[in-house]
Protein backbone atom coordinates (compact mmCIF):
# COMPACT_ATOMS: atom_id res chain seq x y z
CA UNK A 1 0.00 0.00 0.00
CA UNK A 2 1.52 2.90 -1.31
CA UNK A 3 1.22 5.96 1.73
CA UNK A 4 1.82 9.31 1.15
CA UNK A 5 2.31 12.65 3.31
CA UNK A 6 -0.64 14.47 1.70
CA UNK A 7 -0.61 18.48 1.52
CA UNK A 8 -3.71 19.82 1.32
CA UNK A 9 -2.66 23.90 1.12
CA UNK A 10 -5.51 26.36 1.47
CA UNK A 11 -7.72 26.69 -0.81
CA UNK A 12 -9.59 23.17 -1.32
CA UNK A 13 -10.35 22.13 2.17
CA UNK A 14 -11.96 25.68 2.32
CA UNK A 15 -13.22 25.82 -1.29
CA UNK A 16 -13.65 22.63 -2.61
CA UNK A 17 -14.26 19.88 0.00
CA UNK A 18 -15.85 17.60 -2.59
CA UNK A 19 -12.37 17.28 -4.36
CA UNK A 20 -10.97 16.33 -0.83
CA UNK A 21 -13.43 13.93 -0.07
CA UNK A 22 -13.82 12.86 -3.60
CA UNK A 23 -9.99 12.24 -3.92
CA UNK A 24 -9.93 10.62 -0.21
CA UNK A 25 -13.07 8.22 -1.74
CA UNK A 26 -10.89 7.28 -4.61
CA UNK A 27 -7.41 6.54 -2.59
CA UNK A 28 -9.62 4.23 -0.44
CA UNK A 29 -10.71 2.42 -3.59
CA UNK A 30 -7.48 1.69 -4.53
CA UNK A 31 -5.48 1.44 -1.16
CA UNK A 32 -3.72 4.58 -1.55
CA UNK A 33 -3.04 5.49 2.37
CA UNK A 34 -3.05 9.78 2.31
CA UNK A 35 -2.00 10.90 5.69
CA UNK A 36 -2.52 14.61 6.74
CA UNK A 37 0.50 16.52 6.99
CA UNK A 38 1.04 18.10 10.95
CA UNK A 39 2.53 21.36 11.40
CA UNK A 40 1.33 22.83 7.78
CA UNK A 41 -0.06 25.72 5.91
CA UNK A 42 -0.48 27.69 3.16
CA UNK A 43 2.20 27.53 0.20
CA UNK A 44 2.29 31.12 -0.03
CA UNK A 45 1.22 31.10 -4.11
CA UNK A 46 2.70 32.79 -6.63
CA UNK A 47 2.15 35.79 -5.13
CA UNK A 48 4.35 34.86 -1.74
CA UNK A 49 6.48 34.23 -4.96
CA UNK A 50 6.55 37.57 -6.48
CA UNK A 51 7.14 39.51 -3.54
CA UNK A 52 9.34 37.48 -0.71
CA UNK A 53 10.91 34.86 -2.57
CA UNK A 54 13.34 34.01 0.59
CA UNK A 55 10.02 33.88 2.45
CA UNK A 56 8.43 31.49 -0.04
CA UNK A 57 11.34 29.21 -0.17
CA UNK A 58 11.25 29.12 3.34
CA UNK A 59 7.75 27.94 3.94
CA UNK A 60 7.75 25.57 1.20
CA UNK A 61 11.33 24.42 2.20
CA UNK A 62 9.40 23.44 5.97
CA UNK A 63 6.65 21.40 4.09
CA UNK A 64 9.19 19.42 2.40
CA UNK A 65 11.58 18.77 5.51
CA UNK A 66 8.27 17.96 7.29
CA UNK A 67 7.45 15.59 5.30
CA UNK A 68 11.45 14.03 5.00
CA UNK A 69 10.86 13.06 9.00
CA UNK A 70 8.89 10.08 7.97
CA UNK A 71 10.36 9.17 4.64
CA UNK A 72 7.36 9.07 2.15
CA UNK A 73 6.47 11.65 -0.53
CA UNK A 74 3.93 14.68 -0.72
CA UNK A 75 1.06 14.72 -3.11
CA UNK A 76 -1.23 17.46 -3.25
CA UNK A 77 -4.71 17.73 -4.89
CA UNK A 78 -3.97 21.83 -6.29
CA UNK A 79 -1.88 22.68 -8.67
CA UNK A 80 -0.71 26.14 -6.77
CA UNK A 81 0.99 24.12 -4.20
CA UNK A 82 1.85 21.40 -6.92
CA UNK A 83 3.96 24.27 -8.36
CA UNK A 84 5.35 25.75 -5.44
CA UNK A 85 6.57 22.89 -3.63
CA UNK A 86 8.28 21.56 -7.12
CA UNK A 87 9.55 24.68 -7.60
CA UNK A 88 11.10 25.22 -4.13
CA UNK A 89 12.49 21.61 -4.49
CA UNK A 90 14.20 22.28 -8.01
CA UNK A 91 15.62 25.40 -6.63
CA UNK A 92 16.93 23.71 -3.72
CA UNK A 93 18.05 21.02 -4.83
CA UNK A 94 20.09 22.67 -7.29
CA UNK A 95 21.32 25.66 -5.43
CA UNK A 96 23.68 24.76 -2.26
CA UNK A 97 24.32 28.49 -1.33
CA UNK A 98 20.34 28.79 -1.22
CA UNK A 99 19.98 25.96 0.67
CA UNK A 100 22.01 27.31 3.34
CA UNK A 101 20.80 29.83 3.77
CA UNK A 102 17.51 28.28 3.95
CA UNK A 103 18.36 25.94 6.13
CA UNK A 104 19.34 28.28 8.73
CA UNK A 105 15.54 29.56 8.66
CA UNK A 106 14.16 25.90 9.23
CA UNK A 107 17.01 25.00 11.97
CA UNK A 108 14.83 26.86 14.26
CA UNK A 109 12.53 24.50 14.38
CA UNK A 110 15.23 21.99 14.29
CA UNK A 111 14.27 21.13 10.34
CA UNK A 112 16.88 20.87 7.59
CA UNK A 113 15.83 20.44 3.70
CA UNK A 114 17.33 17.86 2.11
CA UNK A 115 15.76 16.74 -0.95
CA UNK A 116 14.94 13.12 -0.14
CA UNK A 117 11.40 12.95 -0.94
CA UNK A 118 9.16 14.41 -3.85
CA UNK A 119 6.54 16.53 -4.17
CA UNK A 120 3.82 15.08 -6.34
CA UNK A 121 0.43 16.24 -7.96
CA UNK A 122 -2.30 13.35 -6.63
CA UNK A 123 -3.34 12.66 -9.91
CA UNK A 124 0.59 11.85 -11.23
CA UNK A 125 1.39 9.83 -8.28
CA UNK A 126 -2.05 7.89 -9.24
CA UNK A 127 -0.86 7.58 -12.71
CA UNK A 128 2.65 6.11 -12.11
CA UNK A 129 2.17 4.42 -8.85
CA UNK A 130 -1.42 2.55 -9.10
CA UNK A 131 -0.73 2.92 -13.45
CA UNK A 132 -3.85 2.50 -15.43
CA UNK A 133 -3.82 -1.20 -15.68
CA UNK A 134 -4.67 -1.52 -12.10
CA UNK A 135 -7.12 1.68 -12.32
CA UNK A 136 -9.02 -0.11 -14.59
CA UNK A 137 -9.87 -3.05 -12.80
CA UNK A 138 -11.79 -1.26 -10.16
CA UNK A 139 -14.27 0.15 -13.06
CA UNK A 140 -17.91 -0.88 -12.79
CA UNK A 141 -19.68 2.13 -14.10
CA UNK A 142 -17.59 3.32 -17.42
CA UNK A 143 -18.72 6.24 -18.55
CA UNK A 144 -20.49 6.16 -22.17
CA UNK A 145 -17.63 7.98 -24.38
CA UNK A 146 -19.04 11.36 -23.35
CA UNK A 147 -16.44 14.38 -24.27
CA UNK A 148 -14.28 15.64 -21.71
CA UNK A 149 -11.95 18.77 -22.13
CA UNK A 150 -9.33 18.47 -19.51
CA UNK A 151 -7.85 22.01 -18.46
CA UNK A 152 -4.34 20.52 -16.80
CA UNK A 153 -3.52 23.84 -15.69
CA UNK A 154 -0.12 25.95 -16.15
CA UNK A 155 1.66 25.00 -12.55
CA UNK A 156 1.07 21.39 -13.57
CA UNK A 157 2.53 21.35 -16.92
CA UNK A 158 5.09 24.08 -16.72
CA UNK A 159 8.42 24.55 -16.38
CA UNK A 160 8.42 21.09 -17.99
CA UNK A 161 11.65 20.51 -16.31
CA UNK A 162 10.50 21.41 -12.79
CA UNK A 163 7.16 19.93 -12.32
CA UNK A 164 8.00 16.44 -14.96
CA UNK A 165 4.23 16.48 -15.60
CA UNK A 166 2.94 15.01 -18.91
CA UNK A 167 -0.84 16.14 -20.24
CA UNK A 168 -0.96 12.63 -21.65
CA UNK A 169 -1.00 11.18 -17.60
CA UNK A 170 -4.30 13.09 -17.43
CA UNK A 171 -5.53 12.06 -20.85
CA UNK A 172 -5.02 8.40 -20.36
CA UNK A 173 -7.28 8.96 -16.29
CA UNK A 174 -9.79 10.48 -18.49
CA UNK A 175 -9.52 7.75 -21.08
CA UNK A 176 -9.81 5.16 -18.73
CA UNK A 177 -13.15 6.20 -17.22
CA UNK A 178 -14.65 5.44 -20.42
CA UNK A 179 -14.81 9.19 -21.10
CA UNK A 180 -13.11 10.76 -24.48
CA UNK A 181 -10.94 13.52 -24.20
CA UNK A 182 -11.98 16.50 -25.88
CA UNK A 183 -9.02 18.58 -28.10
CA UNK A 184 -9.37 21.92 -27.98
CA UNK A 185 -7.00 24.86 -29.34
CA UNK A 186 -6.27 26.77 -26.10
CA UNK A 187 -5.97 23.69 -24.17
CA UNK A 188 -2.20 24.95 -22.94
CA UNK A 189 -3.75 28.57 -22.04
CA UNK A 190 -3.81 30.25 -18.58
CA UNK A 191 -7.58 30.04 -16.65
CA UNK A 192 -6.93 33.76 -15.67
CA UNK A 193 -6.73 33.03 -11.80
CA UNK A 194 -3.56 34.79 -11.21
CA UNK A 195 -4.24 37.57 -12.56
CA UNK A 196 -7.12 38.47 -11.04
CA UNK A 197 -5.99 40.45 -8.17
CA UNK A 198 -4.02 42.86 -10.68
CA UNK A 199 -6.96 42.91 -13.39
CA UNK A 200 -10.15 41.26 -12.76
CA UNK A 201 -11.58 42.13 -16.06
CA UNK A 202 -8.21 40.03 -18.07
CA UNK A 203 -8.50 37.06 -15.65
CA UNK A 204 -12.54 36.67 -16.64
CA UNK A 205 -11.83 37.20 -20.04
CA UNK A 206 -8.96 34.41 -20.14
CA UNK A 207 -11.45 32.67 -18.53
CA UNK A 208 -13.95 33.19 -21.04
CA UNK A 209 -11.01 32.46 -23.83
CA UNK A 210 -11.05 28.88 -22.78
CA UNK A 211 -14.42 28.12 -21.99
CA UNK A 212 -15.35 29.38 -25.51
CA UNK A 213 -12.56 26.70 -27.39
CA UNK A 214 -13.59 24.12 -25.28
CA UNK A 215 -17.43 24.44 -26.06
CA UNK A 216 -16.63 25.04 -29.60
CA UNK A 217 -14.69 22.14 -30.14
CA UNK A 218 -17.65 19.87 -28.56
CA UNK A 219 -16.86 19.02 -25.11
CA UNK A 220 -19.61 18.30 -22.81
CA UNK A 221 -17.65 18.62 -19.49
CA UNK A 222 -14.87 19.77 -18.21
CA UNK A 223 -12.01 19.01 -15.82
CA UNK A 224 -9.46 20.54 -13.57
CA UNK A 225 -7.24 19.13 -10.99
CA UNK A 226 -6.76 22.80 -9.08
CA UNK A 227 -9.20 24.62 -6.62
CA UNK A 228 -8.04 28.09 -8.43
CA UNK A 229 -9.11 26.65 -12.35
CA UNK A 230 -12.07 25.40 -11.11
CA UNK A 231 -13.09 28.76 -9.47
CA UNK A 232 -12.33 30.16 -13.22
CA UNK A 233 -13.99 27.66 -15.58
CA UNK A 234 -16.94 26.76 -12.69
CA UNK A 235 -17.80 29.68 -10.72
CA UNK A 236 -16.98 32.04 -13.30
CA UNK A 237 -19.28 30.99 -15.54
CA UNK A 238 -21.88 32.17 -13.35
CA UNK A 239 -20.44 35.38 -13.60
CA UNK A 240 -20.08 36.12 -17.79
CA UNK A 241 -23.82 35.53 -17.44
CA UNK A 242 -23.78 39.03 -16.67
CA UNK A 243 -20.70 40.72 -18.10
CA UNK A 244 -20.49 38.92 -21.40
CA UNK A 245 -24.42 37.74 -21.71
CA UNK A 246 -23.04 34.02 -22.48
CA UNK A 247 -24.01 31.01 -21.10
CA UNK A 248 -21.78 28.29 -21.56
CA UNK A 249 -23.37 25.15 -19.77
CA UNK A 250 -20.75 23.19 -19.27
CA UNK A 251 -20.47 21.11 -15.97
CA UNK A 252 -16.32 21.40 -14.37
CA UNK A 253 -15.58 18.33 -12.34
CA UNK A 254 -12.86 17.65 -10.17
CA UNK A 255 -10.83 14.46 -11.92
CA UNK A 256 -11.70 12.69 -8.60
CA UNK A 257 -15.47 12.78 -9.00
CA UNK A 258 -15.17 11.47 -12.36
CA UNK A 259 -12.67 8.43 -11.45
CA UNK A 260 -15.32 7.89 -8.42
CA UNK A 261 -18.31 8.08 -10.08
CA UNK A 262 -16.62 5.59 -12.53
CA UNK A 263 -15.87 3.43 -9.72
CA UNK A 264 -19.73 3.05 -8.61
CA UNK A 265 -19.58 5.78 -5.99
CA UNK A 266 -23.16 7.67 -5.64
CA UNK A 267 -22.98 11.71 -6.17
CA UNK A 268 -23.51 12.90 -3.26
CA UNK A 269 -19.76 10.80 -1.83
CA UNK A 270 -18.02 12.86 -4.53
CA UNK A 271 -20.09 16.27 -3.66
CA UNK A 272 -21.73 16.31 -7.23
CA UNK A 273 -24.09 18.48 -5.61
CA UNK A 274 -21.33 21.47 -4.33
CA UNK A 275 -20.60 22.30 -8.27
CA UNK A 276 -21.06 24.81 -9.57
CA UNK A 277 -22.70 24.84 -13.13
CA UNK A 278 -25.04 21.48 -11.96
CA UNK A 279 -23.37 18.77 -13.36
CA UNK A 280 -25.91 15.65 -12.11
CA UNK A 281 -26.17 15.05 -15.91
CA UNK A 282 -23.32 13.08 -16.15
CA UNK A 283 -25.04 11.09 -14.26
CA UNK A 284 -26.76 9.64 -17.44
CA UNK A 285 -23.27 8.91 -19.22
CA UNK A 286 -22.28 6.39 -16.88
CA UNK A 287 -22.80 2.75 -17.80
CA UNK A 288 -22.97 -0.77 -16.52
CA UNK B 1 6.56 54.51 -58.13
CA UNK B 2 8.68 57.60 -57.93
CA UNK B 3 8.55 58.51 -54.15
CA UNK B 4 6.99 61.66 -54.66
CA UNK B 5 7.07 63.26 -50.57
CA UNK B 6 10.29 64.16 -48.92
CA UNK B 7 9.89 62.83 -45.54
CA UNK B 8 10.19 65.39 -42.83
CA UNK B 9 11.03 65.40 -39.27
CA UNK B 10 12.75 62.56 -37.22
CA UNK B 11 11.40 58.99 -38.37
CA UNK B 12 8.87 57.06 -36.74
CA UNK B 13 10.06 54.54 -33.90
CA UNK B 14 8.12 51.99 -32.45
CA UNK B 15 9.16 53.24 -28.72
CA UNK B 16 10.55 56.30 -27.33
CA UNK B 17 14.10 57.10 -27.65
CA UNK B 18 16.74 55.60 -25.02
CA UNK B 19 17.74 57.80 -22.46
CA UNK B 20 21.16 56.65 -22.68
CA UNK B 21 22.64 58.58 -19.71
CA UNK B 22 20.41 57.19 -17.75
CA UNK B 23 20.96 53.45 -18.03
CA UNK B 24 22.57 51.01 -15.28
CA UNK B 25 24.74 48.41 -16.40
CA UNK B 26 24.67 46.76 -13.52
CA UNK B 27 20.99 45.84 -13.86
CA UNK B 28 21.83 42.95 -16.05
CA UNK B 29 24.38 41.31 -13.44
CA UNK B 30 22.20 42.15 -11.35
CA UNK B 31 19.55 39.69 -12.43
CA UNK B 32 21.90 37.19 -14.22
CA UNK B 33 22.98 36.72 -10.71
CA UNK B 34 18.89 36.22 -8.97
CA UNK B 35 17.09 32.44 -9.09
CA UNK B 36 17.58 31.09 -12.85
CA UNK B 37 18.99 34.32 -14.56
CA UNK B 38 21.83 32.58 -15.70
CA UNK B 39 20.53 32.43 -19.07
CA UNK B 40 19.45 36.30 -19.68
CA UNK B 41 21.95 36.86 -22.11
CA UNK B 42 21.77 34.09 -24.34
CA UNK B 43 18.69 36.24 -25.44
CA UNK B 44 18.51 37.11 -29.07
CA UNK B 45 15.41 38.93 -29.46
CA UNK B 46 13.43 36.49 -31.68
CA UNK B 47 10.34 37.58 -30.03
CA UNK B 48 8.89 33.95 -29.53
CA UNK B 49 8.03 34.72 -25.69
CA UNK B 50 5.85 37.34 -27.01
CA UNK B 51 4.09 35.17 -29.41
CA UNK B 52 3.50 32.74 -27.00
CA UNK B 53 1.92 35.07 -24.31
CA UNK B 54 -1.89 35.32 -24.08
CA UNK B 55 -1.70 38.57 -22.84
CA UNK B 56 1.14 40.52 -24.67
CA UNK B 57 -1.46 42.22 -26.84
CA UNK B 58 -2.53 44.49 -23.91
CA UNK B 59 1.39 45.14 -22.60
CA UNK B 60 2.86 48.50 -24.05
CA UNK B 61 6.30 46.27 -23.08
CA UNK B 62 6.09 42.91 -24.67
CA UNK B 63 7.88 39.77 -22.90
CA UNK B 64 10.78 40.30 -25.47
CA UNK B 65 11.14 43.80 -25.20
CA UNK B 66 11.29 43.39 -21.24
CA UNK B 67 14.00 40.97 -21.45
CA UNK B 68 15.82 43.44 -23.86
CA UNK B 69 15.43 46.35 -21.60
CA UNK B 70 16.73 44.58 -18.75
CA UNK B 71 19.94 43.81 -20.78
CA UNK B 72 20.35 46.99 -21.72
CA UNK B 73 19.89 48.29 -18.45
CA UNK B 74 16.60 50.15 -17.91
CA UNK B 75 16.12 49.50 -14.54
CA UNK B 76 13.57 51.93 -13.33
CA UNK B 77 11.20 51.58 -16.46
CA UNK B 78 10.95 47.73 -15.90
CA UNK B 79 10.79 47.82 -12.42
CA UNK B 80 8.17 50.49 -12.31
CA UNK B 81 6.49 48.49 -15.29
CA UNK B 82 2.70 47.70 -14.56
CA UNK B 83 3.56 44.48 -17.10
CA UNK B 84 5.75 42.89 -14.48
CA UNK B 85 2.57 42.35 -12.85
CA UNK B 86 0.21 41.35 -15.11
CA UNK B 87 2.90 38.65 -16.10
CA UNK B 88 0.06 35.41 -15.66
CA UNK B 89 2.90 33.08 -14.62
CA UNK B 90 2.00 30.13 -17.14
CA UNK B 91 5.23 29.98 -18.10
CA UNK B 92 4.33 29.82 -21.65
CA UNK B 93 7.37 32.15 -22.87
CA UNK B 94 9.54 30.26 -20.87
CA UNK B 95 8.34 26.97 -22.00
CA UNK B 96 8.59 27.95 -26.00
CA UNK B 97 12.20 29.83 -25.83
CA UNK B 98 14.71 28.53 -27.75
CA UNK B 99 17.45 30.11 -26.45
CA UNK B 100 16.23 28.31 -22.48
CA UNK B 101 16.00 32.21 -21.09
CA UNK B 102 13.81 31.34 -18.21
CA UNK B 103 11.52 34.54 -18.46
CA UNK B 104 8.72 33.73 -16.47
CA UNK B 105 11.61 32.65 -13.69
CA UNK B 106 13.18 36.42 -14.31
CA UNK B 107 9.66 38.58 -14.43
CA UNK B 108 9.50 36.93 -10.65
CA UNK B 109 12.90 38.28 -10.09
CA UNK B 110 11.94 41.56 -11.57
CA UNK B 111 9.17 41.57 -9.12
CA UNK B 112 11.03 40.68 -6.17
CA UNK B 113 13.92 43.76 -7.20
CA UNK B 114 10.58 45.89 -7.35
CA UNK B 115 9.11 44.45 -3.90
CA UNK B 116 12.69 44.96 -2.52
CA UNK B 117 11.39 48.89 -3.10
CA UNK B 118 8.65 49.15 -1.91
CA UNK B 119 6.81 49.02 -5.23
CA UNK B 120 4.42 46.34 -5.61
CA UNK B 121 0.28 46.53 -6.25
CA UNK B 122 -1.59 47.48 -2.93
CA UNK B 123 -3.84 44.40 -3.67
CA UNK B 124 -1.11 42.12 -3.92
CA UNK B 125 0.30 44.00 -0.75
CA UNK B 126 -3.20 42.71 1.00
CA UNK B 127 -2.37 39.00 -0.21
CA UNK B 128 0.93 39.21 1.61
CA UNK B 129 -1.02 41.05 5.07
CA UNK B 130 -3.44 37.86 4.90
CA UNK B 131 -0.26 35.28 5.07
CA UNK B 132 0.78 37.32 7.25
CA UNK B 133 -1.88 37.62 9.57
CA UNK B 134 -3.27 33.97 9.14
CA UNK B 135 -0.82 31.71 7.66
CA UNK B 136 -2.74 30.99 4.64
CA UNK B 137 -4.73 32.76 1.45
CA UNK B 138 -7.92 30.96 2.52
CA UNK B 139 -9.47 29.75 5.82
CA UNK B 140 -12.46 27.24 6.01
CA UNK B 141 -15.64 28.90 7.01
CA UNK B 142 -18.61 26.75 5.86
CA UNK B 143 -17.41 23.63 8.02
CA UNK B 144 -20.64 21.87 7.41
CA UNK B 145 -20.07 21.67 4.23
CA UNK B 146 -16.96 19.45 5.24
CA UNK B 147 -18.89 17.69 7.85
CA UNK B 148 -21.51 16.66 5.14
CA UNK B 149 -18.70 14.96 2.95
CA UNK B 150 -17.36 13.41 6.20
CA UNK B 151 -14.48 15.59 6.53
CA UNK B 152 -13.17 16.67 9.59
CA UNK B 153 -14.65 20.17 10.32
CA UNK B 154 -11.39 21.64 10.73
CA UNK B 155 -8.17 20.90 8.65
CA UNK B 156 -6.58 17.81 10.31
CA UNK B 157 -2.68 19.02 10.79
CA UNK B 158 -3.20 23.02 9.96
CA UNK B 159 -0.75 24.98 11.60
CA UNK B 160 -0.39 28.72 10.87
CA UNK B 161 1.80 30.13 13.61
CA UNK B 162 5.00 28.62 11.91
CA UNK B 163 4.06 30.16 8.42
CA UNK B 164 3.62 33.29 10.29
CA UNK B 165 6.56 33.53 12.40
CA UNK B 166 8.53 32.99 9.21
CA UNK B 167 7.10 35.63 6.74
CA UNK B 168 7.52 38.29 10.28
CA UNK B 169 10.92 38.07 9.64
CA UNK B 170 11.33 38.05 6.15
CA UNK B 171 10.59 41.05 2.74
CA UNK B 172 6.59 39.89 3.63
CA UNK B 173 7.12 41.51 7.02
CA UNK B 174 8.42 44.60 5.59
CA UNK B 175 6.12 45.17 2.94
CA UNK B 176 2.99 44.92 5.18
CA UNK B 177 4.51 46.45 8.17
CA UNK B 178 5.38 49.27 6.18
CA UNK B 179 2.05 50.09 4.93
CA UNK B 180 0.90 50.83 8.63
Amino acid sequence: MPVYNLYMGCSVPANYPNYEAAMMKVAEAYNIQLEYMDGVACCGSPNLRAIDYDGWLAVNARTLAIAEKNGHDIVTPCNGCFGSLKDVYYHLKHDAKYREKINAILKKEGLEFKGTIIPRHFVEALYTDIGIEEIKKKITKPLDGVGIAIHYGCHLLRPEDVTEFKPEYLDELIEVTGASVVEYPLWKQCCGATVLPVDENLGIRLARDKLKSMKESGAKYVTVVCPACGNQLDLQQLGLKESYKEEYNLPVLLYPQILGLALGMDEAEVGLGMNRVPADSILEHLTG
Amino acid sequence: MAETEEPTGPPDTLIDPIEMSKLDHKFREEIHSMPNGEELSACFACSTCTAACPIANIWNYKPHQLIRMILLGMRDEVLSSNEIWLCLTCFQCQERCPQKVRVTDIFFDCKNLAAEEGKVPPTIVGLGKELLEKGQLYTVTADWEREDLNLEPEVPGLSVDPVKDILKETRTGRLVGGGK
